[in-house]
C-alpha cells in the first residue's frame, strides 16, 4: 500500500471478495523526497486507509536493498550512457522478489498491488494482460514477471478504469479517493529533478552537441549523462531550421550528435542474454512479437532473432531506444498479453 | 488473542492513580497558573505541589524543576539552551556527546552545530557492550566545551552508562562544561536522586513510567545557567516559555511516586525475568543477547537473531499477540539500522534482526513464558524449522 488510491481500493476490493487482507507499506528511499511512495505523509495515508479497512498494516523497510538494487544501478547506468528505468527495476527485485518471498515466510498465499494490470488464467498458465485502462495500463513496469510469479500475484483493480478506481474509494470512504497521481520518480525531488540528484552522487559530463547532418557544433550540453537517444527536448534545431533529434551520446569523447528524425531511426534493437525474461513459454528465433519500449509507448511489431546474440527486427523504422531501456514484449495475435521482457543493449 | 505487551520501553501502560490525579485538572476550569485569581491561584498551588515532589523524588531543589513537553523537549532544552548561553561569552562551541544517544539529543546538537559555524559535535566513542569509553571522552572535553551529555541508560540496549565517571573526567578539566544525562530509560530502573548528584541536568519524561505523553522535566542543578529554547512568556523562572499544563505536570509527579514506592519489588521481580529470558534466548538458533554480560537495567533484553529480518520477526510476534519492537524505528513506523548497534560494531547482518523485549511492573511470570515459547516458534519458522 503506496499510500495513493489505487492500492487502497486494491485492498478494499479484496476484503470485499472475502480475502483475509493485510497491509503492507514499503519503506523504499531512505533520502529526501517530494513524490512518489516513499514519504512518511504516504505512509500515514496507507495507515489510514488500513484503519478504515479495518485490517492491519507493518511497514517494511526495504531501503538498503532499494539503494543496492534501483538506486546504486540508476546513477551507474547514467553514468555509463545508460537510460535505466528505476519502477521496472524495484518491481524486479523489490516487490516481485523480495516481498514475495516475505510474504510466503510469513504465512501469505498471495501478494496483490494496485497496479493497472491483469492476471489471467488460461489453461493452467498465469498470463499477465494489460489493465482495462488503456491510458492507465502498466503491464510495461511488470513485465519481467514470471509464470510462477504470476500464479501468486493478485491485480484486484486491473479490471477497471481509473475513475471506476476513484468511485470506488469514494464510495468506500477511503481518504485518498482524491488524491492526485504520483508521476514521477519516487527517489528524486520533482522540483529538482534527476541533474540535481546525479549531481550529488557524482560529477555529470560537458559535451558538445554535434549535428551529424553538416558537421556543425551546435552548443554544449552541461549533463551529456542526462541526454537520451531519440530525445529532442532540450536539443536546438539545426541551422536548416528543422528539428535534431539525440542520435548517440559519447561520454569518453565528450560528444552528443544530433540528426534528422528520418537519419536517427533504427529497424532493430539489441538486447544482453542475460536480461531477457519469458513470461511463460520462450519465445524462437523467428517469433513475432509486438514491442513496447516506453511505459506508454507505441507497441511495434517486430520479430524475435537468436543468431549467436538476441535482437529484435522491427517491421518498421522507429526511434531509437536508449541503452538501459526495457523492451516489453507482447502476443501479436492477443496484443494484451505480455510474453517477455529484456533490456535494450543498443540500437 | 492474548496480549504480551513488551514494550514498556516505547510507552508504559498508564498507571489509573496517575489517571485519576490528573483528571482534577482536565475538565472545567482549569486556571492559567500564571494569573491572580482564584482559579489561577488554585492551578498554581497544585502546580508547585507537582514541582516540589517531582524535586524531592529526583533529588533536586524545586527551582531547579522545569516542566517541559516530554523527553525530547527536555534534551532539547539542555542542548540548546546551554550551548545558545555559552555563545554569550565564548568564540568556540563544543557539544560532547555519545554516540548512542537518542536521537532527541543527536539531532539537536547537529541543528545547531548545521546553524552555528562556531559551534560543533564531538562524539565519544562506545565499547562492544555499548558502555560510553572515558579515554575517549577525556580527549574530546576542553575549555571550549559547553555541555557533555551522556544518556543514564541506553534506550535500545538498556546498558549502564557511568555517570561518576563521566562527572569526574569533565571535572578533571578546567572549563566551564555542564553535564547533561537522558534519564528517560532510566527513570523507570535507576534511583533518580543517584542519577541527579553526578549530573548538572537530567531529562526525564512521564510516560515511560505510567505517565502521560507530551510531560516531562528538565532538572538543573541550582547554578547551571541556560537560556531557554521558547523565549516567550517567561515561565519556569525564564527558562521555558509557554503556559505550563498543570494536568501533565501531576501525571508526571504520580507517575513518579508510584513508580518510586515499588520499585525494589518491581526491579527484584523484573531482574528474574530478564535473567530467564537471557537464558532461553541463548538456545534459539543465531541469537545473541546484546551485553548479556554488561550492567543492564532490569527491564530490557535486547537481542540480535542472524540472518532473520527485524520486520518479520516482529510481524508474525504480532501475528501471535506479542508486542515488541526494534528499538530503532523512523517516523514512518519502519524499522531503521540502529546507529546503536552501529557504534558498538555489531555487523549489519546481525543488527538487521535486532529486536527489543522491555517489560516493566504489570508484566507477569505468564507473559514471560508465553513469550519464550512464542519467540521459540517464530524463530524456527522462519529458519525453516517449523
Amino acid at each position: 500500500m503506496s499510500g495513493g488510491v489505487d492500492s487502497s481500493t486494491a485492498a478494499a476490493l479484496l476484503l470485499e471478495e472475502g480475502h483475509e487482507v493485510v497491509g503492507a507499506t514499503l519503506k523504499l528511499w531512505g533520502g529526501v523526497s517530494d513524490s512518489g511512495c516513499c514519504s512518511v505523509a504516504d505512509v500515514e495515508d496507507a495507515r489510514r486507509v488500513a484503519q478504515t479497512l479495518g485490517i492491519d498494516h507493518h511497514v517494511f523497510n526495504y531501503t538498503e536493498e532499494f539503494e543496492r538494487h534501483v538506486v546504486a544501478p540508476f546513477v551507474e547506468g547514467h553514468l555509463a550512457g545508460q537510460s535505466p528505468n528505476p519502477c521496472i527495476e524495484c518491481n524486479r527485485h523489490i516487490k516481485f522478489d523480495l516481498l514475495f518471498e516475505r510474504a510466503l515466510r510469513l504465512g501469505f498465499d498471495a501478494v496483490a498491488t494496485g497496479h493497472h494490470a491483469r492476471v489471467v488464467e488460461r489453461e493452467g498458465v498465469h498470463l499477465l494482460v494489460r489493465g482495462a485502462d488503456d491510458r492507465k495500463d502498466q503491464s510495461y513496469v511488470l513485465g519481467y514477471l514470471r509464470e510462477d510469479q504470476l500464479a501468486l500475484l493478485l491485480l484486484p483493480i486491473g479490471h477497471l478504469t481509473k475513475g471506476e478506481v476513484r468511485g470506488h474509494a469514494e464510495r468506500l470512504g477511503l481518504c485518498t479517493w482524491d488524491k492526485p497521481d504520483s508521476q514521477d520518480v519516487c527517489f528524486i525531488e520533482a522540483s529538482k529533478g534527476r541533474e540535481v540528484f546525479l549531481r550529488q552522487r557524482a560529477t555529470l559530463t560537458t559535451a558538445s552537441i554535434v549535428d551529424v547532418v553538416t558537421g556543425e557544433r551546435l552548443g554544449e550540453s552541461a549533463a551529456a549523462e542526462l541526454m537520451t537517444v531519440g530525445q529532442r527536448r532540450g536539443v536546438l534545431a539545426g541551422r536548416d531550421g528543422e528539428k535534431r533529434y539525440v542520435s548517440r551520446v559519447d561520454l569518453a569523447n565528450r560528444r552528443v550528435e544530433v540528426g534528422r528524425l528520418e537519419e536517427i531511426l533504427v529497424t532493430s534493437l539489441s538486447f544482453d542474454e542475460r536480461s531477457l525474461s519469458f513470461s511463460h513459454a520462450e519465445l524462437h528465433d523467428g517469433a513475432t512479437v509486438l514491442a513496447q519500449c516506453s511505459a506508454h509507448g507505441r507497441p511495434i511489431p517486430a520479430t524475435l532473432r537468436h543468431d549467436g546474440s538476441w535482437r529484435l527486427e522491427l517491421h518498421a523504422p522507429a526511434r531509437p531506444v536508449a541503452a538501459g531501456q526495457s523492451v516489453v514484449l507482447y502476443r501479436v495475435d492477443d496484443p494484451a498479453v505480455v510474453v517477455g521482457a529484456a533490456i535494450v543493449s543498443s540500437a | 488473542m492474548s496480549e504480551y505487551y513488551f514494550d514498556h520501553a516505547a510507552s508504559a501502560p498508564r498507571r489509573d492513580e496517575v489517571t485519576e490525579a490528573m483528571a482534577r485538572w482536565q475538565h472545567g476550569v482549569v486556571g492559567n497558573p500564571s494569573g491572580s485569581h482564584r482559579a489561577a491561584r488554585e492551578a498554581r498551588r497544585a502546580l508547585e505541589e507537582a514541582r516540589d515532589e517531582v524535586a524531592e523524588l529526583v533529588g533536586s531543589k524545586p527551582g531547579g524543576v522545569i516542566f517541559t513537553a516530554g523527553g525530547t523537549e527536555s534534551c532539547q532544552l539542555a542542548i540548546v539552551g546551554t550551548a545558545h548561553r555559552f555563545r554569550h561569552t565564548h568564540e568556540r562551541c563544543e557539544i560532547v556527546v555519545s554516540r548512542i544517544e537518542h536521537h532527541a539529543i543527536l539531532d539537536a546538537a547537529e541543528m545547531m552545530a548545521g546553524d552555528c559555524d562556531d559551534v560543533v559535535v564531538r562524539y565519544v566513542e562506545v565499547d562492544a557492550d555499548g558502555v560510553v569509553d572515558l579515554d575517549s571522552l577525556r580527549g574530546l572535553v576542553n575549555k571550549d566545551t559547553a555541555i557533555v551529555s551522556v544518556m543514564a541508560v541506553n534506550n535500545e540496549t538498556g546498558v549502564r552508562q557511568p555517570l561518576d565517571g563521566v562527572n569526574s573526567v569533565v571535572r578533571a578539566i578546567p572549563g566551564e562544561a555542564l553535564t547533561h544525562t537522558d534519564a528517560v530509560a532510566a527513570a523507570p530502573w535507576l534511583s533518580l536522586p543517584v542519577v541527579t548528584a553526578a549530573m548538572d541536568m537530567v531529562s526525564i519524561c512521564a510516560h515511560k513510567i505510567g505517565g502521560p505523553v507530551n510531560s516531562g522535566a528538565l532538572v538543573v542543578r541550582h547554578d547551571a545557567a541556560i537560556d531557554p529554547v521558547t523565549p516567550g512568556g517567561g515561565q519556569e523562572r525564564g527558562r521555558r516559555g509557554g503556559t505550563v499544563d498543570v494536568a501533565a505536570a501531576v501525571g508526571l509527579a504520580a507517575a513518579l511516586r508510584i513508580t518510586n514506592a515499588e520499585l525494589t519489588e518491581v526491579t527484584d521481580r523484573v531482574l528474574d525475568y530478564q535473567e530467564k529470558l537471557t537464558a532461553a534466548f541463548s538456545f534459539l538458533p543465531g541469537c545473541v543477547v546484546t551485553s548479556a554480560g554488561a550492567a543492564r537495567v532490569p527491564g530490557t533484553v535486547h537481542a540480535t537473531f542472524e540472518g532473520l529480518a527485524s520486520d518479520e520477526i516482529l510481524f508474525l510476534l504480532d501475528q501471535s499477540g506479542v508486542c515488541a519492537s526494534a528499538a530503532a524505528s523512523c517516523s514512518s513506523g519502519a524499522t531503521t539500522q540502529s546507529h546503536v548497534l552501529a557504534a558498538m560494531g555489531v555487523a549489519p547482518q546481525r543488527a538487521r534482526g535486532s529486536i527489543r523485549f522491555s517489560m516493566g511492573g504489570e508484566t507477569t511470570d505468564a507473559d514471560v513464558d508465553a513469550l519464550i515459547s512464542i519467540l521459540s516458534s517464530v524463530i524456527y519458522r522462519l529458519h525453516g524449522e517449523a
